[in-house]
């Protein structure tokens, strides 16, 4: 059964008077996975945002469970949570890490990694701002090309990320886990199907989020919601889903309207021309890679939907 | 040497606002530093920000306890931070506020020979701090809607911080304004926040405001080592410090952080709950006898986005007004 929005509960996990800024794509995600997650879930975030707006000792929005320790730490974390919850004979309780990009694709990367290819019965979710926010908007590998951030700026020689975003997604397929999903804020239904899918597999699941970050990326903060749209419009981010190895993509982009992503923010009103070309060359390749790599692994893993 | 806090909240640009006064009065020979309060406050939430200016070179390096001007660049803060907090005598403050509702002393520290700038709809005369002084009024968010389009008061305050002190001229702040924003943000928008600083010069009225309004001591939980749960494990508990562990950030009022709030209107609701999705904050409640939504402006931070997603056009954004 799919879920509607109406199946969610009123009563929220994440609680409200949480300190995230007004417009915070991060926080509308996380809240929402939380009612779809239930009560009987242990939460462990890392050094973030979150880790901040949800309340720094003692304050806390969790209403559930809640651990926190360092930045590079939750694929290891959460797999020693999820086996002391199996030794205590706990089995209806799911332990899941929720962390930033910079913490999921770059520092990390080593535990997540570790914890995934061990197959340990846990979720990941990381909520994809595209930057390090907490500590005031540095590149991360999950920055997308041209980005300015304070460490890629906008300067005479170069403007903005010169490298490319890194496939975190794709890096975690290569592990053989049995659930790997992208799913974004601005496309509810999706998203919260995905985290049920998630909740009802076992082994390492892996969820990201695409959350639109005001300060971060410069934009009217009432506009989160129709720029997660347009970035799934446009091709900058693609909602997948891969379960036992079978990739399945789940809306298909009509590769149009980047410039006018780009334009609504901050971070890429810089961008030329030329700029913008290499960066929807780049992108045009990445959707005919996930187009190629759909149907091959129907091929190979059986299924019949390729797309859609 | 004169000493300058400002208080505002994140994203109004106190920081921004702080050098540029430091700048405007470089221009005038004098020495200066800005610098900011460091903390993990977000967007919204109160922050400050710091200068000194001085005839001769500047050798303190400290966060600013006694301050002779406090700039406040939002509406709401005079009314829950006490700016005048120890204009006499005094315990200070570091300046930084607290999150959510906390109520401080915006005054706290503050030299009584010196002044408050506040962004209010309100004259001098209607203004009540915890201390009698003089203070500069400016209804800094309209100005800022107007030229800026959305509500950075900071430049706006700084004219009115010329025009009440007196310490650096307009043309300064003008100056000071272009170096600073012009180099951050663009000539464009750095040209459109001295005509703000302008009009905050011109609309400002100065007088004394009345005194001896109360800001309860807000008690904090401050555990030493032996008095810390084992491994830092909290339960949900009510203290006499509020509510600590699971669930405590109910008790944070982030409502006082908007400009403008959502009004829903329930005849065109269709009650597709995609703004009770979409908030961040979990203020859209579902109302099934009505099939429409309310909201809870105790947490509200008029972020618009309920607004933005309405396929109806059933919520619209009203500017707040200073009750
Ligand atoms: C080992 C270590 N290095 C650096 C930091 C400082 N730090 C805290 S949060 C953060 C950024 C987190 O970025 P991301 O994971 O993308 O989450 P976001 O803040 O963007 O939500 C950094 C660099 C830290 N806490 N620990
Ligand atoms: S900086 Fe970005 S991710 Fe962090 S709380 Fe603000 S909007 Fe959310
Ligand atoms: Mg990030």
């Amino acid at each position: 059964m799919r879920l509607k929005l109406k199946d969610l509960p009123e009563e929220n996990i994440f609680s409200s008077g949480h300190t995230a800024c007004a417009g915070c794509g991060a926080a509308m995600a996380i809240r929402n996975i939380a009612k779809v997650l239930g009560k009987e879930i242990i939460i462990y975030v890392p050094a973030s945002c979150l880790s901040v707006f949800n309340g720094l000792f003692p304050s806390c929005a969790w209403t559930v469970p809640y651990h926190h320790t360092v930045f590079e730490n939750t694929g290891a974390a959460i797999s020693g949570l999820s086996r002391a919850m199996k030794r205590k004979g706990l089995d209806n309780v799911t332990v899941v890490g929720i962390a930033g990009d910079g913490g999921t694709a770059d520092i990390g990367l080593q535990a997540l990694s570790g914890a995934a290819e061990r197959n340990e019965d846990v979720i990941y979710i990381c909520y994809d701002n595209e930057a390090y926010m907490n500590t005031g908007v540095q590149r991360s590998g999950a920055t997308p090309h041209g980005a300015s951030t304070t460490t890629t700026p906008v300067g005479k020689l170069t403007k903005g990320k010169q490298d490319f975003k890194k496939d975190i997604p794709l890096i975690m397929m290569a592990h053989s886990v049995p659930y790997v999903a992208t799913a974004s804020v601005s496309f509810p239904l999706d998203l919260i199907n995905k985290v049920k899918k998630a909740k009802e597999t076992k082994g390492f699941r892996y969820l990201q989020v695409y959350a639109p970050c005001v300060p971060g990326w410069g934009y009217e903060q009432s506009k989160t919601v129709e720029l997660g749209k347009l970035a799934v419009e446009c091709g900058m981010w693609f909602l997948l889903e891969c379960e036992n190895g079978r990739l399945k993509i789940n809306r298909e982009p009509k590769m149009n309207n980047l410039e006018t992503y780009l334009k609504m923010q901050g971070r890429f009103r810089h961008m030329d021309e030329k700029q913008i070309a290499e960066l929807q060359e780049s992108i045009e390749r990445k959707w005919e890679f996930y187009k190629g790599y759909a149907e091959l692994t129907q091929r190979l893993y059986g299924g019949s939907e390729a797309s859609v | 040497m004169k000493e300058i806090i400002f208080h505002g909240r994140g994203g109004q640009g106190a920081v921004l606002a702080a050098q540029a006064l430091a700048s405007a009065a470089v221009f005038e020979d004098k020495y200066a530093m800005a610098f900011p309060h460091f903390g993990a406050e977000r967007r919204g939430a109160p922050v400050a920000a710091f200068a000194r200016i001085a005839e001769g070179r500047i050798l303190t390096k400290a966060h600013i306890y006694e301050p002779d001007y406090v700039i406040v660049l939002d509406p709401w803060l005079a009314g829950l931070v006490d700016v005048a907090k120890g204009m006499e005598g005094h315990e200070g403050t570091s300046g930084g506020v607290p999150m959510g509702s906390v109520k401080t002393d915006i005054c706290q520290g503050l030299n009584r020979e010196g002044a408050a700038v506040l962004n209010t709809a309100r004259r001098p005369d209607e203004v009540r701090l915890s201390l009698e002084v003089c203070v500069g009024t400016v209804d800094a968010t309209t100005i800022a809607l107007e030229t800026l389009g959305h509500p950075a008061t900071n430049s706006c305050m700084l004219g009115a911080f010329a025009k009440t002190t007196e310490e650096v001229s307009i043309g300064s702040i003008e100056k000071g304004i272009m170096d600073v924003f012009g180099e951050r943000l663009g000539e464009g928008i750095a040209e459109r926040n001295v005509k703000a600083a302008k009009l905050g010069f011109e609309r400002t009225e100065v007088g004394m405001c009345s005194g001896g309004r109360e800001f309860p001591a807000q008690k904090k939980w401050l555990p030493d080592v032996d008095e810390l749960p084992p491994g830092c494990v909290i339960r949900s508990q009510d203290t006499e410090y509020g509510k600590l562990g699971p669930g405590s950030t109910v008790q944070n009022e982030t409502g006082s952080w908007r400009t403008f709030h959502p009004i829903v209107d329930d005849e065109k609701c269709t009650y597709c709950m995609l703004c009770w999705f979409h908030c961040p904050d979990g203020c859209i409640g579902r109302v099934p006898d009505k099939e429409s939504v309310s909201v809870d402006y105790f947490y509200c931070k008029g972020c618009g986005i309920c607004s933005e997603v309405c396929p109806v056009d059933a919520i619209t954004m009203v500017r707040e007004v200073e009750g």
